[in-house]
């Protein structure tokens, strides 16, 4: 990314600039509006578990609020470096002291996907860093998960967030899902992953795969194998280096079958696509004198899956009540709005360009100065709602729009359609 | 519960084989409505201690074999209830039936189950063992059933499911194909929402479909589970609310209150084939103690003191392998007296440890505490008691593991079976580390650690000289032996349900207080002996007021 567009962001001036923030261009009411659902449902929003990072990393749990103008004022007077959301419970959180039975009622089912769990197949960069060819990983598990949960489950209400720095959470908002329970939400999880084994410091990820294989596994490969050579041959270049062939390598579980591989990669170009291509050569030629061994037979769609496939984080996903961080907060660390994107353009997302709090703040700047002759007080209200079309994080306000319409849908129009067969007896 | 046995008086009138059709009309079944019938005192036992074995089998299946319903797992089941006697299980797992032995079998079952929820419904952690377990039982009875057997079930209990049609079928065929078992076209699929078979779809067992699961008979189990899940829940939680009034019947409190820790294997009483001099405990205890004996022993030899439930569990153990009351009572007073007078101890602990032995008081000859009866006991403040590997917590363990210099890998396996609450496999694992072999069964009886840990080092015999069993010929020496000894294991699986429980809290009184007590308690006793002795005097008729009351509860 070019240096020029990168306005610098400093952590020490967050303080400052979040104060500005939250007061000119967080979206409290579409936030709101969100979290409240309608007030569908008793306690929906006043039992609210809502908690602050504050500066110096203090942390404040338990908090909830009786309506929006109590959140928004709190969230602009405390100013939190953090904001993160929990469960909604059967009791106001901020009473938890005077009441032992709180427990968790509802919560969203969420997903969290993490750049650094792909740190075994990415190249480009590791750790927290993360570029426009790393963001592609990000975009196939979006779209593995996003299909699944909508096709397979019914799940129409999906709120995908860029986490700020080099992750994306997902926000599952339907109420059957925000009603699942610990164990729903285990299987939902469990059923979304593919168990990978090893992927440890000196193991290689390994993903096995039978004749019959279930109809999301196959969907995902129709995701994931036309954009293979893309990512993994070209960008990533995962096979250009010794250690990168000693990795697709440690994946053929069979010893003779290696010995010959590393044979003909000896006397092959050392570049990805040679090596590649070789290995699926090597093992079409093995298929067609029928000398494949069973065990072998989809060794390349599951290399292909291992290194592609989404790795989630089940344990978000497990927990009635994990904290899980709001969209529209700023990183700490890297001062970029979590901004929600569109799962269908999940590839044309550009994390690098999200904005920065305190280049959204210059250009609330730039635009006041333009105009500031034709407004009387900068401070008028008709101008402070709109301060966000003004910048960069436009975008990302009408797609949570668009979501947010949808929901309020739902919630006003269908009166509770559960499809719950119990019997009685 | 000696005294309806000695009477010999049927108390009840016999259950009415016909009207199992009604409560059990299906080899797999569920227990919904109680039984109507009148149970014997001698069957209510023998059918709760039945049923416990048949649920501990299940355990210990488990444990050794994760994967349930795998052929290993099934198969030790299958072998351990034939060998236990409990063939009319083994019918019930294998299908559907309606034979008068099957009736038979399915009475047995079926009452069983109700009786084992006195016992279990008392806290979270007995529930949650016991619907693990039925749960388990029902899984393996309904994977045996047939397409048609589970028509007839999911009929019989009118649950109203019905197959979706050749044509529903068709719009799908291709996913149904790949995302399920078998052949599509002769299987019935059933579409229920998704949070029916939760267990399915974690597994991707079956095609989903807009919050749909598409299930075929086969897999139907999961959802069938489900429902048979609910009815013990909800039936255990009903059971413990009916239980203060059904308290005051001592007989039936005195078979189901100590059940759960009762010990259903080889009686270790008394051991009349070993003496073991006390000499030799702090050399035993390195190696053939197992983890909580040697706590005990080591804490009462730096402290020279042990609390009430620490004596009980040591003292008892003690006597299980074989210390003479002489020299058990030679060994305390040593011991003890660095810390206190002579007298003290002659006054206040010495009738504990003659207790112990049955020489005083009701002059029971108390059983050696079980795995189960350690495990459950939560040892009070300052007591060294319980099982160490549910008391202490990771670090603990593993720093004491570590320092009686175990190898990391066994420490590590040991630590992570511990923190998973399988106390007796982390026990078991910790036995094979220390004595560099293999312990095929689990521990459960720190008598039977310590006797298998002597045969083992070669200082005690079998009792019984087995033929040798063909297939371990390339086992060594040692392991012959130890095989040896589990094929009698299990074949001495003698059955005593000590009524430790409620005399435990008497004796734990008796070895803290003096003389006063002890002549209050005795007095107590006589009384309750003369009441048992009026009762089983009396002429029980068919009616009988008091046993009907068990009825209204069942
Ligand atoms: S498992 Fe049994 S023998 Fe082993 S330490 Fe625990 S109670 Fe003692
Ligand atoms: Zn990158």
């Amino acid at each position: 990314m070019p240096e020029a567009q990168k306005e610098q962001f400093n952590a020490n001036q967050l303080s400052d600039y979040l104060k500005l923030y939250y007061k000119r261009l967080f979206p409290h009411k579409q936030f709101y509006r969100w979290i409240s659902y309608n007030l569908s449902e008793d306690g929906i929003f006043t039992n609210r578990e809502f908690s602050f990072t504050m500066e110096d990393d203090i942390y404040i749990r338990y908090l909830s609020f009786e309506n929006q103008s109590e959140l928004e004022n709190d969230i602009c007077t405390k100013i939190p470096h953090k904001i993160d959301i929990g469960a909604v419970f059967n009791t106001r959180p901020k009473n938890h002291r005077s009441n032992a039975n709180m427990k968790p009622i509802q919560r969203e089912l969420v997903f969290d996907i993490d750049m650094t769990d792909y740190d075994d197949v990415r190249t480009c960069c590791n750790e927290a860093n993360i570029c426009n060819k790393c963001w592609k990983f990000m975009s196939i598990a979006c779209k593995v998960i996003d299909t699944a949960l909508r096709e397979d489950f019914g799940f129409e209400h999906l709120l995908w967030v860029f986490s700020g720095r080099r992750g994306i959470h997902c926000w599952v908002c339907d109420k059957t899902a925000r009603h699942l329970d610990s164990k729903g939400r285990g299987a939902i999880a469990d059923y979304l992953q593919v168990s990978m084994s090893g992927g440890g410091e000196n193991t290689v990820t390994k993903v096995t795969l039978y004749d019959k294989q279930h109809h999301s596994i196959r969907r995902a490969r129709t995701i994931i194998e036309p954009c293979f050579n893309e990512i993994i041959i070209e960008d990533q270049d995962a096979f250009g280096s010794p250690s990168g062939i000693d990795k697709l390598l440690k994946m053929v579980n069979d010893e003779t079958c290696r010995k010959e591989l590393q044979n003909l990669f000896a006397s092959t170009a050392s570049d990805s696509k040679s090596i590649w291509s070789t290995f699926v050569g090597y093992f079409e030629s093995m298929r067609v004198k029928s000398q494949l061994k069973s065990k072998l037979k989809y060794i390349v769609e599951e290399v292909q899956l291992a290194m592609l496939y989404p790795r989630l984080d089940i344990n978000v996903s497990r927990g009635t009540n994990h904290l899980l961080k709001a969209p529209f907060c700023v990183h700490p660390k890297t001062g970029k709005v979590c901004v929600p994107f569109n799962p269908n353009l999940a590839h044309k997302f550009d994390p690098m360009t999200v904005p920065t709090v305190n280049l959204l703040m210059k250009e609330i700047d730039e635009f006041d100065q333009k105009t500031n002759e034709a407004l009387e007080t900068p401070d008028d209200k008709a101008a402070k709602v709109k301060d966000f079309k003004k910048t960069s994080m436009f975008k990302s306000t009408v797609i949570f729009e668009e979501f947010l319409r949808k929901i309020e849908q739902s919630t006003k129009s269908k009166a509770i359609t559960v499809s719950d067969k119990r019997m009685e007896f | 519960m000696d005294f309806t046995k000695r009477s010999r008086i049927k108390l009840l009138k016999s259950p009415d084989e016909d009207s199992i059709d009604r409560f059990a009309p299906h080899n797999c079944m569920f227990y919904i409505l109680p039984p109507q019938n009148d149970v014997s005192l001698k069957d209510f036992e023998d059918l709760a201690i039945e049923r416990l074995k048949l649920l501990r089998i299940l355990e210990q299946a488990s444990l050794k074999y994760p994967k349930i319903l795998s052929d290993e797992w099934k198969e030790f089941i299958i072998n351990e209830l034939n060998a236990e006697g409990l063939k009319y299980f083994v019918r019930l797992i294998k299908g559907n039936g309606n034979s008068e032995q099957d009736k038979h079998a399915r009475r047995r079952d079926y009452l069983s189950h109700f009786i084992l929820r006195f016992a279990y419904c008392r806290s979270e952690e007995l529930r949650r063992w016991f619907i693990t377990r039925e749960m388990e039982l029902f899984k393996f009875k309904f994977s045996s059933l047939s397409s048609n057997e589970i028509k007839d079930f999911i009929e019989l209990y009118e649950m109203g499911y019905r197959p979706i049609t050749d044509e529903q079928k068709n719009e799908v065929r291709q996913e149904l194909q790949c995302s399920s078992t078998g052949n599509i076209d002769t299987i019935d699929f059933y579409k229920v929402n998704f949070l029916q078979v939760l267990d399915l779809v974690r597994q991707r067992k079956c095609f989903l479909k807009g919050g749909f699961a598409y299930v075929s008979s086969n897999d139907f189990s999961s959802i069938i589970g489900g429902h048979h899940q609910q009815f013990i829940e909800k039936g255990l939680l009903s059971h413990l609310k009916l239980l203060p009034e059904f308290e005051n019947d001592e007989r039936i409190v005195g078979i189901i209150k100590g059940l759960h820790t009762s010990y259903v294997g080889k009686d270790y009483t008394v051991n009349k084939d070993a003496d073991v001099p006390i000499e030799s405990l702090d050399q035993l205890s390195l190696k053939s103690y197992p983890l909580c004996m040697r706590m005990c022993h080591e804490s009462l030899r730096k402290t020279h003191h042990l609390k009430h439930s620490g004596r009980l569990q040591y003292g008892l153990f003690l006597k299980g392998i074989g210390v003479s009351l002489e020299d058990s009572l030679r060994f305390w007073r040593e011991e003890m007296t660095k810390n206190m007078e002579v007298d003290k101890f002659d006054k206040s602990y010495a009738y504990g440890i003659r207790y112990n032995y049955g020489k005083e008081g009701s002059r029971t000859n108390w059983t050696p505490w079980s795995c189960a009866k350690i495990i459950s006991t939560a040892p009070g403040a300052q007591d060294v008691a319980g099982c160490p590997f549910k008391l202490w917590d990771s670090i603990e363990l593993k720093s004491k593991l570590t320092s009686f210099g175990l190898n990391p890998m066994a420490v590590q396996d040991v630590v992570s079976y511990a923190s998973k609450g399988h106390f007796q496999l982390a026990c078991g694992r910790y036995f094979e580390s220390v004595h560099e072999t293999r312990l095929d069964e689990g521990v459960n009886h720190p008598n039977g650690y310590f006797e298998n840990s002597q045969i083992i080092m070669g200082n005690r015999q079998t009792k019984e000289k087995n033929k040798p069993s063909s297939q371990q010929s390339n086992f060594n020496h040692r392991k012959q032996v130890q095989m040896n000894k589990q094929q009698e294991f299990k074949r001495k699986m003698d059955i005593k349900i000590k009524e430790e429980k409620d005399f435990d809290e008497e004796l734990w009184k008796l070895s803290q207080r003096e003389e006063e007590l002890l002549n209050e308690w005795n007095t107590r006793q006589e009384q309750t002996k003369k009441e048992v002795a009026e009762i089983s005097q009396m002429d029980w008729n068919d009616d009988d007021e008091d046993m009907s009351q068990i009825n209204n509860y069942l």
